[in-house]
């Protein structure tokens, strides 16, 4: 593939799946530097594997990328030592929300991050974009019960992991 | 927590809208980034430029460079002494000051590098000096880059008996120490040491006395020049107004006005001077807890600014760009540097050098590639340092970047005085000698236009 065609592909992935990105992204990040960051990883990350998102499987590809993005872009701002600023967190997506709340979600978006490639997808397609069982089986070219499982296990990393900042906090 | 609470949380993430504002910072940067592979046609080797941009590390590293060129812009000020009246008698009095302080703000508005996204950076803090101990900073730095906003608390210090620098991120709890040769220490202990350098090179400018004026009350009297050499040749347009207090005769304010082309613009205001304060030692002891990273490990040797170091950069550049840079103040170096990524037809060592900071940067964590990019650019760095200090010294450099190729073994590249009727000269073929007047004049004659 030359230079020209890739760009043209690029261009209409970019088209195509733009508000894909913006939506999931912010979903997952609730914070205008970390989108930022992660939307550029994510174009990165389609224009570098541009070949994927011209097949059959480009739709869920597109959510590794997203994933991957995000992940690069919380990983940044948690830094080596795990820990999170809190002058980093803005999360303003509704100023009605009570700020525990605000940290909770925070605190959660930061751990999907941390999950396994298979279970993030599972938990932002079930959660995040509301989908059912069978239409996310049907996306991740995998059995209802697999994705199940993947959704059960993220839970319980999410519970587990949550259950232990609570107790550090203590 | 139990699952059902996490399982509620994850659906009001899953509801909520995406905001105007952030569709408006998507569409941006989605677009940018397409403008750049149109421009490009070349993103696999977008190395130099969007390592510096992208990471967070290197941000960081460039937010020190910035502080770095602020103290080197902001304090200036060197020179021998020359003729003036009020001035004079002011600098007599702020000689004696052993220990002083005052705060600065300034708001920067362009972009350093081409490509770079357009922001403004807003700081403000305050500035503790002493002639035993060395000098110590306190910042707040605010950030806007597509409408997004990044906040950064940074504390410098400069100790010279030490030759170090280190800068303190307490939010990010991440430091930086650097290290610099007898070259910069002498150059920084005279920048960064006092305003008293101001009022020297002030003095040994063309500047205007515009009047009286009041500021909070007190009756001043101001002295304005726009000589270039206050900014060390970094900036084109350069203006800075002191303001003394005619009863005290001691500095009130400075203002500082600083433009390069429409690219970045300088604003600046050092104020609230004290200028007999009590310090001691252990207020110029960097505190670093034991759970602060550094973002450059092993720390970073500033680059020198000396002749050596500056044949080095310009070998260099030649080899990365097939010529010698154009100009090399260091904005222009900089963004002549960072170009390479848009050259359509990059010189072997430019592929060379792209390729091999692509290879190793892949398997480097963040915090050395942020090193790794510093020590690529240090000669560089080297260069436009050397550079800014024949400006400053006022040694009347010359550099013929724009008309001398690396064939042209006898043409003059750089030249500059160092005594009343003598020159020294670096040659197209990096060799240097040192000249007469006349026969500098002789040599000149036979420049490649």
């Amino acid at each position: 593939m030359n230079l020209s065609q890739q760009a043209e592909i690029f261009e209409r992935a970019r088209t195509k799946y733009t508000k894909f990105l913006v939506s999931v992204l912010w979903k997952l990040t609730g914070d205008r530097e970390l989108f930022t960051e992660a939307m550029q990883y994510a174009l990165l990350g389609m224009w570098q594997h541009v070949g994927k998102l011209n097949g059959k499987k480009a739709h869920a590809y597109i959510y590794r990328i997203a994933l991957s993005a995000n992940s690069k872009a919380w990983r940044n701002r948690i830094g080596r030592n795990g820990e999170l600023n809190p002058n980093h967190i803005d999360c303003q997506e509704n100023p009605d929300e009570k700020p525990d709340r605000d940290e909770l979600a925070t605190l959660v978006r930061r751990e999907i991050c941390q999950l396994p490639t298979k279970q993030a997808k599972a938990i932002v397609m079930r959660y995040l974009e509301q989908q059912d069982y069978q239409t996310i089986a049907g996306k991740l070219s995998c059995t209802e019960a697999s994705v199940r499982s993947h959704v059960s296990k993220a839970m319980a990393t999410l519970k587990n992991k949550l259950a232990a900042l609570a107790l550090q906090e203590l | 927590m139990n699952s059902e609470r996490i399982e509620e949380i994850l659906k009001n993430i899953g509801n909520n809208d995406v905001p105007a504002d952030v569709h408006k910072i998507a569409e941006d940067v989605s677009n940018d980034f397409s403008r750049n592979l149109t421009q490009s046609r070349q993103p696999r080797y977008i190395v130099l430029g969007d390592y510096i941009m992208k990471s967070r590390f290197t941000k960081l590293a460039a937010a020190a460079a910035v502080i770095i060129l602020v103290v080197l812009v902001g304090l200036p000020f060197v020179g021998n002494k020359g003729p003036g009246v009020v001035l004079a008698d002011v600098l007599a009095k702020v000689e004696q000051a052993q220990a002083f302080m005052y705060k600065m703000k300034m708001n920067m508005t362009g972009n350093m590098q081409p490509g770079a996204p357009s922001g403004a950076t807003d700081m403000a803090g305050t500035i503790l000096i002493s002639n035993e101990y060395g000098m110590k900073m306190d910042m707040d730095m605010n950030t806007v880059v597509n409408d997004a906003s990044q906040t950064m608390r940074q504390l410098m210090y400069i100790l010279p008996e030490e030759k170090k620098i280190y800068m303190i991120m307490p939010e990010q709890k991440q430091y930086i120490q650097m290290e610099f040769d007898e070259s910069l220490l002498e150059r920084i202990k005279k920048q960064s040491n006092d305003p008293r350098d101001m009022l020297k090179q002030i003095l040994n400018s063309k500047y205007t006395n515009i009047g009286k004026s009041e500021i909070d009350g007190v009756e001043v009297e101001g002295f304005e020049t726009t000589d270039p050499a206050l900014a060390s040749g970094m900036m084109e347009d350069v203006k800075v107004i002191l303001w003394v207090d005619r009863k005290t005769e001691l500095p009130v304010r400075e203002e500082m006005h600083y433009k390069m082309n429409e690219q970045m613009q300088i604003e600046g205001e050092l104020y609230d001077f004290q200028w007999y304060v009590q310090v001691n030692a252990d207020e110029f002891k960097p505190v670093i807890p034991q759970d602060y990273t550094t973002i450059l490990p092993g720390g970073y040797k500033l680059p020198s600014a000396n002749e050596e170091g500056a044949i080095e950069g310009l070998r260099f550049c030649e080899q990365l760009l097939g010529r010698y840079p154009k100009k090399i103040d260091m904005m222009n170096l900089m963004n002549e540097i960072v170009a390479i990524k848009d050259v359509n037809n990059p010189t072997e060592a430019a592929l060379k050098l792209k390729e091999v900071i692509r290879d190793d940067m892949n398997n480097l964590p963040e915090e050395e590639q942020a090193k790794k990019i510093m020590d690529v650019m240090r000669p560089v760095q080297s260069l436009g340092m050397f550079y800014m200090a024949l400006v400053q010294d006022k040694k009347e450099p010359v550099y013929y970047g724009e008309s001398v190729e690396p064939e042209d073994a006898g043409a003059i590249l750089l030249r500059w005085k160092i005594s009343d009727d003598r020159y020294r000269i670096i040659f197209g073929d990096l060799k240097t000698m040192d000249v007469s007047a006349e026969e500098l004049a002789e040599l000149e004659t036979l420049q490649p236009k």
